[in-house]
């Protein structure tokens, strides 16, 4: 048992992964722990903007000064996570000059850099920018990779010796008397990776203060500590709508008080429209709905025309874990503060050794764990300076992705830079591989080495692998590589395992590509289902769906042969390799 | 003045090449309209006509099931007689290039996504494949291949317990490529059989081949690939690997890229070919010309000018939403483009799928329904035009996915519009 | 007989300023291809239709080379992959797709940028392109001199030499200048022998027919005139096909503005555009208006037709073909790749087949493997054979030892691998009809 003090970490979206490494970077021994996926939460499902701080620059003018200041550590310490795009505020002749100026004069007074362009600079670095705009304000938005970065803090802090245990939900706050002593998770497939079929354990993980980072769920881990004061999180969705390619290569604001549809982002091969907001009762239950992405492409077009016309991919919902303090009592979700609380329950609750942080913004994901880490540290007697403001992430170490890639690992140029954008300074070590390495997913230029790495972070979760890769995440949604990507699993993990996680991306794709079926995305839905049913037969697997085949002798054995004489059937007993185990 | 067409079809595709051949047995002329390559280039090759009922066990006898099917699907309004009719004119025209017309009942192959499939007629290529044979089987995969692994895959047939023993294996396909090579490239090493360097020693690509399987053959008495064994020279390679090893190969059905299918549609080229059809390539239709009810010419967009092309009896085989014969948008809009024929779906696009992947999926059943001439009706029931008839994908009214019957529909329709178009042309020939 | 009658309502002028159409596949001038990648769903068909990356293992194909590429792409991107070099531009993949993804258009442009941004100005292989590319340029001086020039070229030693610095390859014979260049014969012909200010044609001749396969630009005046038209030989450039192929947009645009701006002209006399090679009509009709961005391109697109095509849709061509006859001969007909992308890739076979006395028997759906320049290349050559390979054989095949096609450097290549003699489907007509 190590003598240095244990923080649980309670969720492992950007607030959990980014105390988990700065507490372990200070020394502190961590165990995090995560009910899905890492980013499983609000942080995997946001349009990925890094903001400037440029669309709180007139209504909170705090919050913008934050972000401008996250936003540059974070250009430099997550350089393969992040895009530097750039952002525009564009103004519309029906949006008030009133307001754009403000937007200007509140950048420059939270030393966000600004420059104003006329329509037609706009449009010459935008050419698919409406053609009737007034004019727009440059801000030093960003585009980020939310999974990429949270995957780069665990990783951080794994390095420190921290223990990150995913697909482990929370079942029990553990107390002795009013301390929290730990949590009890269940572990899905055991400990460590996940592994469909492993059986699910239970496991007690004991520590000296435990943070509930949980987000839009951190009432429900509140519960579990029998807090008598409920923690008022009130979450609010908002829709994403994915785009085919890239409309645009900057992020394309609209310049009006705040409102529904009013960003593009340019995000890895894709453009992300954005967003509403609607306070829904449950973060894991509520519905999806139609008007939500058809108001995303209807308002937006505005901005970008060419939005109407386009393909969408997909589309997927968020919950914004807005907290409330109490008394506040706003009617409007929207009018809820995007600042963030730390609520120490010794104070609030007399719960001793357990704090939870409600609210915030993933591009201020950095400050927020620092200043958790700071208050954990004062509580534990832990001296010891926050670096992750200056300590490059795993993967943001010094890189270039201009090389040579066909010389080097002999993958074509675009393949091989789209690779580096994602591995950073990892690119070597996983790209350097012994064999054949063929494109496995052709849509996101994700060849096997990289399947193969993803693989090696995530066990058989072939969702957690797409994350990690991009794999299954362009415009055929996986029609063309779930099956591939079950393939590669394989030798590592059996047949059975490889169809269950097959079967699981399968769907998680559906999930989403449903909100785009019309037009181009209905045709390519219409052949992935042709190809998995019709040519493939997966809707009818004998192995994995209550369809049956008992008796093989009543088909077709071919030209000439003779009438069953039950041969077969005496081979059924004794011929197939699991029958005969 | 302009000689017409006795018939002109719409869509190259399997629908529209058999109700071309249909139609042109006998005096009339046919043309034949494609626009782009046709579905078949990505389809398996194999031709399903019932798989699967409401039951748990696959269809044996397709014949025998077509009674329990409703009413307005396809089969029962074509009727038995038509679906023979339709597999008869296959065979005719693919001759012993497929297997599976000696019996009624379905065959079982094994798919390459590792499920056992049910078909009615298969590639000659295929049918050592079949999984109601009882000899062993080895799978060879490629590690250059990313679309299955052949241990998984072996597996995956014994999870189904098939009657025999399978074993897989995953090698290096012989020669030197580059990691994205297209599977084209290894087709046509087979296909010329091309010198490459084996162990050390120069062979052609066959025996090479061959040479890096043997040892793993073990008991097996048939070993099946990817179906990307030659082109031109399929049955050659195929031959030429079967002398080497000693046992029976097979080519388990791809797609896409799918040489199953391609072969198909080179076959079928051929044979509308041979039937003095014209054949107009490259251009769409967009557009037609009536009087009333009867359609008169179809429009051609010739590179940019719109060019009429006349017939009596027009047959629509255009696909459907796979095809690019219907069409969809984001208002709820579902359409057939050419004649805009009533196509029955719901205005709220929500309606149009399920949310499970495999559950029951509206948007499979897009399409026109039929009367028993094959003639889309309108959302009264009657005929949209008196002389324009339906076959294949843009026919719905059923899902041909979970039935799979795909093939088996396009055969149909095709027989009885091609029938039906021819007679109808020779009447009108006689009364004018 | 005309398979299909002109609509005689037809008027391309109107309903044409109503709307404002959206611009899916921007023009390539604007550098930003990426909507094009929408329509793809990946099915493979441009792959599998590639006559280069099934004898070529370090080709990826066009699916890569076109919408993946592009939709991988960021703003910044500069790097194209060096292999859309070793795309050939036959187009076979715009033919297969069937969700109309604009293919060529983006190897095309991918093309062009790669030749801007990263080629050695300066190296052989670029002067080599630029010399191929610009063949109406060489040919011009060949033609002043074209006894010496023919001579030259025979030598030994100037192959030898072609191929050490220029790299092209010595196995191929540099096409014969014709004596007496089409130009040459038109003018002292006195021009047309036909006067008909309603039934006028546009011949956009291009190199070949001028300076090479004279016979074929003879033929086209003949026949049309036997059809009562009037036709106009206008000043005009190199189509721009080769330099396409060789990513030198900057040429082909040069090319392309004067072309637009003559042909434009007899067009606006009420003439219609006729070519007799289908890789020139390629490019006035798609081509052009995909690439650049020149008033009066989507006009001359429009106007333009291939010869054969023109007499099928305006003219009862198959009937006058049925009451004619020609002596005995058979001819194995080769479809050029560019014909089949314009739907013209069955009309010779299914003319001639009711031509008394001609046999036609078409070799099959493979590409010819010499692509305008391609095969020129001494790094292509091989290439370029493989993929012949299976031409020359069918060829071989069929009855006939005279080849025919409408692709004046297919026939070069249909010739260099069989020996045939190779003819136009213009010079059958004009000795059944003239």
């Amino acid at each position: 048992m190590s003598s240095k003090p244990h923080v649980i970490v309670i969720g492992g979206g950007s607030t959990g992964c980014g105390i988990a490494r700065d507490l372990a970077m200070r020394g502190v021994e961590v165990t995090l722990v995560e009910q899905g996926n890492l980013t499983h939460g609000t942080t995997g499902r946001m349009h990925g903007l890094l903001h400037s701080g440029g669309r709180y620059a007139v209504a909170d003018q705090a919050s913008a000064k934050e972000c401008m200041i996250e936003n540059r550590i974070l250009r430099d310490i997550a350089s393969h996570c992040v895009e530097e795009t750039g952002g525009l505020f564009v103004k519309r002749p029906e949006d008030s000059e009133e307001y754009f100026q403000k937007k200007l004069e509140g950048c420059k007074e939270c030393d966000i850099p600004v420059e104003v362009l006329s329509a037609e600079e706009a449009r010459k670095e935008e050419p698919y920018l409406a053609k009737d705009i007034d004019k727009a304000i440059r801000v030093p938005d960003g585009a980020v990779d939310p999974f990429r970065l949270c995957v780069a803090n665990a990783a951080s802090a794994e390095e420190h010796g921290a223990r990150i245990e995913t697909h482990a939900p929370v079942v029990d706050v553990l107390k002795e008397g009013d301390e929290v002593v730990g949590v009890e998770v269940e572990h899905e497939s055991g400990p460590g990776k996940r592994v469909h079929r492993e059986p699910g354990t239970r496991e007690e993980i004991r520590g000296d203060y435990v943070v509930n980072a949980t987000g839009a769920w951190a009432g429900q881990i509140g519960e579990m500590a029998g807090l008598e004061k409920e923690i008022e999180v009130r979450p609010g969705k908002g829709v994403m709508t994915i785009m085919n390619t890239r409309q645009v290569d900057t992020v394309v604001n609209r310049c009006k008080p705040k409102g529904d549809a009013d960003i593009v982002v340019p995000h890895e091969t894709t453009c992300i429209l954005g967003t509403t907001d609607v306070e829904v009762d449950d973060p894991e239950d509520y519905p999806e709905e139609q008007w939500e992405v058809d108001l995303m492409i209807d308002t937006l077009k505005e901005l970008v025309p060419i939005i109407e016309e386009a393909r969408t991919i997909r589309s997927f919902w968020g919950v914004r874990p807005l907290y409330e303090p109490p008394g506040t009592g706003t009617s409007d979700s929207t009018d809820i503060t995007r600042d963030f609380f730390l609520l120490d329950h010794s104070d609030r609750d007399s719960v001793e050794n357990f704090t939870s942080i409600v609210g915030g913004k993933f591009t201020t994901y950095r400050m927020m764990g620092e200043d958790i880490s700071d208050h954990v540290c004062d509580k534990l007697g832990v001296d010891a300076e926050c670096r992750t403001d200056e300590v490059p992430l795993p993967g943001s170490e010094d890189f270039s992705v201009l090389r040579d890639y066909m010389d080097e690992f002999g993958i074509r140029s675009p393949i091989g830079r789209r690779s580096a954008q994602r591995l950073g300074s990892r690119t070597d070590e996983v790209l350097d591989y012994d064999g054949p390495n063929p494109v496995v997913c052709e849509c996101e230029a994700v060849t096997r080495a990289e399947v193969q790495d993803g693989i090696e972070g995530s066990g058989s979760d072939l969702n957690a692998v797409r994350l990690r890769t991009r794999a299954s995440m362009g415009n055929c949604q996986g029609a063309f590589c779930c099956h591939r990507m079950a393939a590669e699993l394989y030798d590592e993990y059996d047949e059975e395992t490889a169809y269950d996680a097959w079967d699981e991306l399968y769907q998680e794709r559906w999930k989403g590509e449903r909100h785009a079926m019309w037009g181009r995305q209905l045709s390519q839905a219409a052949l992935k289902y042709s190809l998995h049913g019709t040519t493939m037969n997966r809707d009818k697997d004998a192995a994995t769906t209550d369809t049956v085949i008992s008796d093989f002798t009543a088909f077709d054995t071919g030209v000439g042969a003779s009438p069953s004489d039950g041969t077969a059937e005496t081979a059924a007993t004794d011929g197939g390799r699991r029958g005969g185990d | 003045m302009a000689i017409r067409e006795d018939v002109i079809v719409i869509g190259g595709g399997l629908a529209g090449s058999m109700a071309a051949l249909e139609a042109a047995d006998s005096d009339a002329s046919v043309r034949l309209i494609t626009h782009k390559k046709s579905t078949l280039r990505h389809a398996s090759g194999l031709i399903d006509v019932l798989g699967y009922l409401d039951e748990e066990e696959p269809v044996a006898d397709p014949f025998a099931a077509i009674s329990e099917l409703p009413d307005d699907h396809p089969y029962s309004i074509a009727g038995e007689a038509a679906i023979r009719d339709g597999l008869a004119r296959f065979d005719e025209a693919v001759g012993d290039t497929y297997q599976g017309d000696h019996t009624d009942t379905n065959a079982l192959l094994p798919t390459f996504g590792g499920a056992i499939k049910p078909t009615a007629r298969y590639p000659d290529a295929a049918a050592a494949g079949l999984a109601s044979d009882s000899r062993d089987m080895l799978v060879v995969g490629f590690e250059e291949l990313t679309e299955y692994n052949a241990d998984m895959l072996a597996d995956h047939l014994a999870a189904a317990d098939v009657p025999f023993a399978v074993d897989g294996v995953e090698l290096n396909f012989p020669g030197t490529y580059a990691n994205d090579s297209r599977v084209t490239r290894f087709a046509k090493r087979l296909d010329n059989d091309e010198d490459v360097e084996y162990e050390g020693k120069t062979m052609g690509a066959r025996e090479a081949l061959a040479e890096s399987v043997k040892p793993h053959i073990g008991d097996a008495e048939r070993v099946g690939f990817p179906a990307f064994l030659g082109d031109d020279h399929a049955a050659d390679v195929r031959a030429d690997l079967e002398r080497e090893l000693g046992v029976d190969v097979f080519e388990i059905p791809m797609g896409p890229p799918s040489f199953p299918g391609m072969r198909l549609a080179d076959r079928l080229k051929e044979a509308v070919d041979d039937a003095g059809i014209h054949i107009s390539a490259g251009n769409p239709v967009i557009d037609y010309e009536a009087d009333g009810d009867e359609i008169e010419a179809v429009i051609v967009d010739s590179k940019g000018r719109e060019v009429p092309y006349h017939a009596e009896e027009f047959i629509l085989a255009t696909g459907g939403l796979v095809g690019k014969g219907i069409d969809s948008d984001r208002d709820g809009t579902v359409e057939e483009p050419i004649f805009d024929c009533h196509i029955p779906h719901s205005d709220d696009r929500y309606d149009w799928f399920d949310e499970e992947a495999f559950g029951n999926q509206p948007f499979a059943h897009f399409g026109v329904r039929i009367d028993e001439g094959m003639r889309p009706l309108d959302a009264d029931g009657s005929p949209e035009f008196s002389n324009l008839r339906a076959a294949g994908g843009v026919v719905g009214g059923t899902d041909p996915v979970a039935e799979k019957s795909q093939s088996g529909i396009s055969l149909t329709t095709a027989a009885v519009a091609g029938q039906r178009a021819r007679e109808r042309a020779a009447k009108r020939e006689v009364s004018q | 007989m005309s398979d299909a009658q002109q609509p005689s309502d037809f008027d391309a002028t109107t309903a044409v300023d109503e709307f404002e159409p959206v611009d899916v596949f921007p023009s390539s001038e604007d550098m930003d291809l990426r909507p094009g990648a929408d329509n793809c769903y990946k099915c493979t068909s441009c792959d599998t239709s590639c006559p280069v990356a099934e004898v070529n293992e370090n080709f990826p194909g066009p699916k890569f080379q076109g919408p993946e590429q592009w939709r991988l792409k960021r703003h910044e991107d500069v790097d194209i992959d060096d292999s859309i070099l070793s795309c050939s531009n036959c187009m076979r993949c715009d033919d297969a797709c069937p969700s109309s993804v604009p293919l060529s258009q983006m190897h095309n442009t991918a093309r062009g940028e790669y030749v801007e941004e990263h080629m050695d100005k300066l190296s052989m292989e670029y002067l080599r392109n630029r010399m191929l590319s610009n063949y109406r340029t060489m040919a011009t001086i060949g033609s002043k001199v074209p006894r010496l020039a023919n001579f030259v070229m025979g030598l030994g030693i100037t192959s030898v030499l072609g191929e050490k610095i220029m790299g092209i390859p010595s196995e191929r014979d540099v096409p014969e200048f014709a004596t007496e260049t089409f130009r040459q014969w038109w003018k002292k012909r006195g021009g047309s022998k036909v006067s008909n200010p309603d039934k006028q044609v546009a011949y956009f001749h291009g190199c070949y027919s001028n300076y090479n396969t004279v016979e074929v630009g003879k033929a086209m005046v003949r026949v049309f005139e036997e059809f009562g038209y009037e036709v106009l030989v206008p000043k005009q450039q190199c189509s721009g096909t080769p330099m396409f192929a060789n990513g030198m947009l900057k040429d082909a645009r040069r090319e392309a503005e004067v072309n637009v701006r003559e042909l434009g002209e007899a067009i606006d006399n009420g003439a219609e555009v006729i070519a007799s090679c289908t890789s020139c009509s390629m490019a006035l009709r798609q081509e052009y208006p995909e690439l650049f961005d020149i008033e009066g391109i989507e006009e001359l697109s429009e106007h333009t037709w291939e010869a054969l095509e023109f007499l099928r849709v305006n003219e009862d061509l198959g009937q006058a073909i049925q009451e004619s006859e020609v002596d005995p001969q058979a001819f194995a007909y080769h479809a050029p790749c560019h014909a089949r992308n314009q739907g013209l890739d069955r009309q010779a076979v299914e003319l001639f087949r009711d031509l008394d006395g001609a046999t036609i028997e078409d070799v099959g759906e493979s590409c010819s493997g010499i692509s305008g320049t391609y095969g020129w290349k001494s790094e292509k050559y091989e290439t370029s054979m493989k993929i012949g390979a299976e031409m020359f054989d069918h060829m071989e095949h069929a009855e006939g030892d005279v080849g025919m096609t409408e692709c004046p450097t297919c026939a070069m290549q249909m010739n260099h691998g069989t020996g045939y003699e190779i003819r136009h489907p213009l010079e059958l007509l004009e000795e059944a009809l003239v």
